[in-house]
């Protein structure tokens, strides 16, 4: 009875965690309904999305934050990007462009500070700095770029983005007639870019069209009553007239309704999963579940292996249901790109942990220790690969084939997952065997046959999804195998992964050298994961990310080192079963 | 003798030789950043020897000098765990069973062999083929082919080696993929075929080699084409043709031509030693370059100086640069820079041309593709394109063939032999480019993965059992 209340009150502390932060915060009928805003359409990279996936997807990108600070206070994404696309004037002096780099810092004359982030009105006074910067950077060759040229080019993306997306929303009533022509041709070549559309017309298909167009179209003569309502709205808002602002939102609301019910299909369902935001709060409970789970692991306390057994089925329930909600919002599979790769293998890991701990007897907490801390890590680098913008994008035309995602995607993310998962459990054996006496004969064969059935499992899984997606190139450029980096990183994986059974099967390594082995696979799936993309060549580029150069690197660092105090001579190590 | 058997007998050799591909697949992946991947390719996989450039494994920015130290390439390495796989299953895995049995087993092992090579060659598939359903029902039409093969072959290798058919099979999987890459390196050849809208082509490019071509138009009916070959055009050599009325001397054959720049634009420096040609050279500047690195980089463009000598007297009729870069399908109908020779009358029409094939079906008589209409939808709001396609007509006459046909992405068109692939388009969406490839090997993944699927499952899920059983008896 005891037991299942403290299950019980596991599940009831999870719940309450999950639902933080998801209510809509309160509203009187006098202020600015931005509840009611952020739930609007737009389109944005080719997907409809609600403003407030829109706002928050765009501050990420110039803060690296989904909120803004305001005079102290914590202001919401929408609020901020109301702010600087209706042009009120105090918009400009929010902190939301993220500047790092003490070199761009001191060129553009600005101190550093707190948090790095900076104001429009602060760089817009050094914009010719920049530009000429950025000029400079262009006209050199790709690998002559020094870091300089590259942070001055990622502000410059920044910069310009913002001003884009507000020159997007602005309204060109107050113009004389004779500029309008010069306005059209400006507008014109700010289509060109990727900005915000807004004003959705017609029945199906819908089309699409910024709102600074729409307005000007009006201003010549068309009609266009929803354009003309949103500049209503964001005028109302600029002179702070809430009563306005809420009736114009309202019309506006109520005409898509009865015109267009098919562009707010699933918006608010996104708004519930923005604010859900489960993959964080499941990294979170991932981490506790590790802490707790190594304690009893050491301590041999059970009781305590069941408790965060609980509590990482509560935190993987969310994880699965938002990895089904993305799939639904984007009609994509789970795996399109980097961020997704890492959630789905996360998962995959997690769900690994749950079955080792369930099926396989003596398991011991290991399912617990590897699934979380599997879940975590690869969460934790999902929320660092999400500062490129939507998650959710659209698909470049030669991957947009829902089979080959679903099938070579799937099965080469599960072959990495188990590589990790092998690759964990060799840690875990050589801390545990080295620094611990905890490894003894049992747990010592339990390990050492959990490490080979999982490396079995990879490279299944691996093999299997490497040839698939050499098929997905056969069918789709009609070459199998062309050597490109990425089907290198994958036969990488394949051929360590045949070697370390082919060492077991011929008796070249024990359970140690097995472990130390796997320890191994962890670099080698690293580099096919994300080392590949740095190379930044072949027709697998389009996973290029930045940030995770340094991050792979610490990785890998890290892994060689655990790979080195697994070489420690085994009369040093603690655990008594290991000696020989 | 025993020794040499042994060692090709020891798992050791197999770790070792897989360990070394490590290295060399490796070395191969980063060697792309500096060089092009068909290069790349050739230097280590489809060779013996291998000379792997010591710098690659350093960032560029440390200038480390570059330093070729020999390795066994893709070919060598291949080999080996070929003959290394054999021996090891020709020791270890002799077929255990006596009599009726044995005689079962190597009955569906025919059996097996015959549904593959069923399978490879195409049985019960249309002669026109392009999918106008979902690429899943294709594909996995294709899978199932090749799981029967699978559970045929899977049947026989219980039958002949009871408990370790899963690994038999699954090793015969793995010596079929690689003898089916084998067959691919030596034997596949890649092509393309760029056509305009409302355009009839009946030849592909193969854009790796080049050809020099004279073209008369004298007789309305028809075109008279002479061709002189790649291997011909070395540097120094007279080239001497009954049909032609000239002979050729080449000057220099330049692997790597830049791209033509105005030579009025062009430092004078440069210019004084510039040859004085006739034709486009006379206004354009056409260099030599050194290798373009990477994939992203410049193509590769050879050009060719040649002097064209009056038989008669043996002099010079004038001085030429044929560039590819004056070949419209290399520039994507960017321009089209043809140039005239006259000579007894007759006029000649030049061009350095990738390798031209025309195209042939199976029966021998020949077809042309008519683009219909290209189409190239974006993301609304977003250059990321969304979709690619060819609206196509086939047109055989000889064999009643004449069919509009789609050609989009991840979607060929497989016709006599040859696949055609939705690859890339002309500026403005103005036409399209084909990707046209032969491989008569190209179903072997498709059953070989499904050999090493099967195999490995049966052998993972027979360990798994026979542990859980062992488990189970413990618990008891």
């Amino acid at each position: 009875m005891r037991k299942i209340t403290i299950h019980l009150l596991i599940v009831l502390f999870s719940i309450w965690f999950f639902q933080k932060g998801v209510m809509l915060p309160q509203e009187t009928a006098e202020d600015f309904q931005l509840n009611a805003f952020a739930q609007l359409p737009v389109k944005f990279e080719g997907r409809r999305k609600p403003i407030d996936t829109f706002a928050r997807n765009l501050l990420t990108i110039l803060s690296d934050k989904q909120t803004v600070r305001v005079d102290g206070k914590k202001g919401s994404a929408v609020h901020w990007l109301l702010g600087a696309i209706s042009g009120s004037p105090e918009a400009e002096n929010y902190n939301v462009f993220r500047i790092e780099n003490l070199d761009v810092l001191s060129s553009l004359g600005l101190e550093e500070r707190k948090g790095f982030r900076y104001s429009y009105r602060e760089i817009i006074s050094k914009v010719g700095t920049l530009d000429a910067a950025v000029r400079a950077a262009y006209g050199r060759n790709e690998n002559q770029r020094d870091l300089y040229d590259k942070q001055m080019m990622k502000l410059a993306h920044k910069f310009y983005l913002y001003q884009n997306v507000t020159a997007s929303f602005e309204d060109p009533s107050t113009l004389p007639p004779e500029q309008w022509p010069y306005t059209a041709q400006r507008y014109q070549q700010l289509e060109k870019y990727s900005i915000p559309l807004l004003i959705p017309s017609g029945e199906a298909p819908v089309r699409w069209t910024p709102l600074m167009s729409a307005l000007l179209a009006v201003r010549r003569g068309a009609s266009d009553p929803q354009a003309v309502r949103m500049g209503a709205m964001l005028a109302a808002y600029r002179i702070n007239d809430a009563a306005q602002f809420n009736h114009e939102l309202k019309e506006y609301g109520a005409a898509l309704q009865s015109n267009n019910p098919a562009v707010i299909k699933k918006l608010s369902f996104e708004i519930f999963y923005n604010r859900l935001s489960a993959f964080m709060k499941s990294a979170q409970l991932y981490l506790l579940v590790f802490l707790i789970s190594c304690f009893g692991w050491l301590a041999r306390k059970r009781g305590l292996i069941r408790l965060a057994l609980t509590l990482m089925v509560c935190a993987f329930i969310p994880h699965t249901l938002a990895i089904i909600a993305r799939m639904f919002l984007s009609g994509y599979p789970p795996v399109t790109n980097l961020y997704s790769s890492a959630i789905f293998i996360g998962w995959a890991a997690v769900l690994a942990g749950i079955i080792l701990e369930r099926v396989y007897r003596k398991a011991d907490g290991m399912g617990n220790l590897v699934g979380s801390i599997a879940g975590f890590t690869t969460l934790l680098i999902a929320h660092f690969l999400a500062g490129d913008g939507d998650t959710m994008e659209q698909m470049r035309a030669v991957l947009d084939t829902r089979f080959w995602l679903t099938t070579h995607v799937i099965t080469i993310s599960l072959g990495y997952m188990a590589t990790f998962v092998a690759g964990t459990l060799g840690v875990f054996y050589i801390f545990s065997g080295l620094f611990t006496r905890r490894l003894d004969e049992q747990t010592n064969e339990n390990m050492a046959r959990m490490m080979v059935g999982t490396t079995c499992f990879a490279l299944l899984f691996s093999f299997v999804g490497t040839v698939l997606g050499g098929l997905w190139a056969d069918d789709s450029w009609g070459r199998f195998w062309g050597w490109d980096p990425k089907e290198n990183g994958a036969l990488l994986i394949v051929l360590w992964t045949a070697i370390m059974l082919h060492a077991r099967y011929g008796k070249m390594v024990q359970n140690r050298g097995f472990a130390v082995m796997t320890v191994g696979g962890n670099v080698v799936t690293a580099w096919s994961w994300f080392g590949v993309n740095q190379l930044n060549v072949g027709l697998h580029s389009y996973g290029f990310t930045q940030s995770a150069s340094l991050g792979l690197m610490i990785f890998v660092g890290l892994q060689l080192g655990v790979i080195l105090l697994g070489l420690i001579p085994l009369r040093f190590w603690k655990s008594a079963t290991c000696k020989p | 003798m025993n020794k040499i058997i042994s060692f090709f007998l020891s798992l050791k050799l197999t770790v070792t030789l897989l360990a070394l591909s490590m290295v060399l697949v490796f070395a191969g992946t980063l060697a792309q950043v500096h060089q092009d991947i068909w290069t790349v390719v050739e230097l280590y996989f489809r060779c013996f020897i291998a000379w792997i450039d010591w710098s690659i494994f350093f960032p560029s920015a440390w200038a480390i000098p570059s330093v070729k130290i020999p390795f066994p390439g893709g070919f060598l390495l291949g080999w080996l765990l070929v003959i290394n796989l054999i021996a090891v299953h020709g020791a270890h895995f002799r077929i255990q069973v006596k009599g009726g049995r044995k005689v079962a087993g190597i009955v569906m092992l025919l059996l097996g062999v015959l549904v593959t090579l069923g399978v490879m060659f195409g049985w019960g598939t249309a002669s026109v083929a392009t999918s106008e359903s979902d690429a899943f029902w294709r594909v996995f039409l294709r899978l199932g082919r090749g799981s029967l093969a699978a559970l045929v072959l899977y049947v026989a290798c219980i039958l002949l080696y009871r408990k370790r058919a899963g690994m038999v099979l699954l090793h015969g999987g793995i010596l079929f993929l690689m003898i089916g890459e084998f067959a691919t390196a030596l034997f596949a050849v890649e092509a393309t075929m760029t056509i305009k809208e409302g355009e009839t082509v009946g030849y592909i490019d193969h854009s790796r080699e080049v050809e020099l071509s004279f073209t008369e138009g004298s007789n309305p009916a028809f075109d008279q084409v002479f061709v002189v070959p790649e291997h011909k055009l070395k540097s120094g050599a007279l080239i001497s043709r009954s049909d032609l009325p000239f002979d050729l001397r080449i000057n220099r054959f330049i692997k790597e031509s830049s791209r033509p720049q105005l030579l009025a634009a062009v430092p004078s420096a440069l210019r004084e030693n510039y040859p004085a040609y006739e034709g486009y050279g006379s206004t354009v500047y056409v260099a030599e370059a050194s290798e373009s690195g990477g994939v992203g980089g410049g193509r590769n463009a050879p050009a060719v100086d040649v002097d064209l000598i009056d038989r008669a007297s043996g002099k010079s009729l004038g001085r030429y640069i044929f560039s590819l870069w004056f070949y419209p399908n290399f520039v994507n109908r960017a321009w089209d820079m043809p140039q005239t020779i006259r000579a007894e009358g007759k006029m000649y029409t030049v061009y350095l041309r990738s390798r031209r094939e025309y195209l042939i079906s199976s029966e021998g008589n020949p077809y042309s593709i008519k683009l219909l209409d290209f189409v190239h939808e974006k993301y609304e709001g977003t250059q990321t394109p969304k979709d690619f396609a060819s609206q196509i007509l086939l047109i055989n006459e000889e064999d009643n063939v004449n069919r509009e046909l789609r050609i989009w992405m991840n979607n060929p068109l497989r016709y006599a032999r040859r696949t055609f692939y939705q690859s890339g388009y002309l500026p403005g969406d103005s036409g399209t480019i084909l990707q046209v490839v032969h491989n008569d090997s190209w179903m072997i993944p498709y059953l070989s993965c499904m050999f090493v699927f099967v195999g490995m499952s049966a052998q993972f899920i027979q360990s798994l059992r026979r542990y859980l059983k062992r488990t189970d008896a413990c618990v008891r």
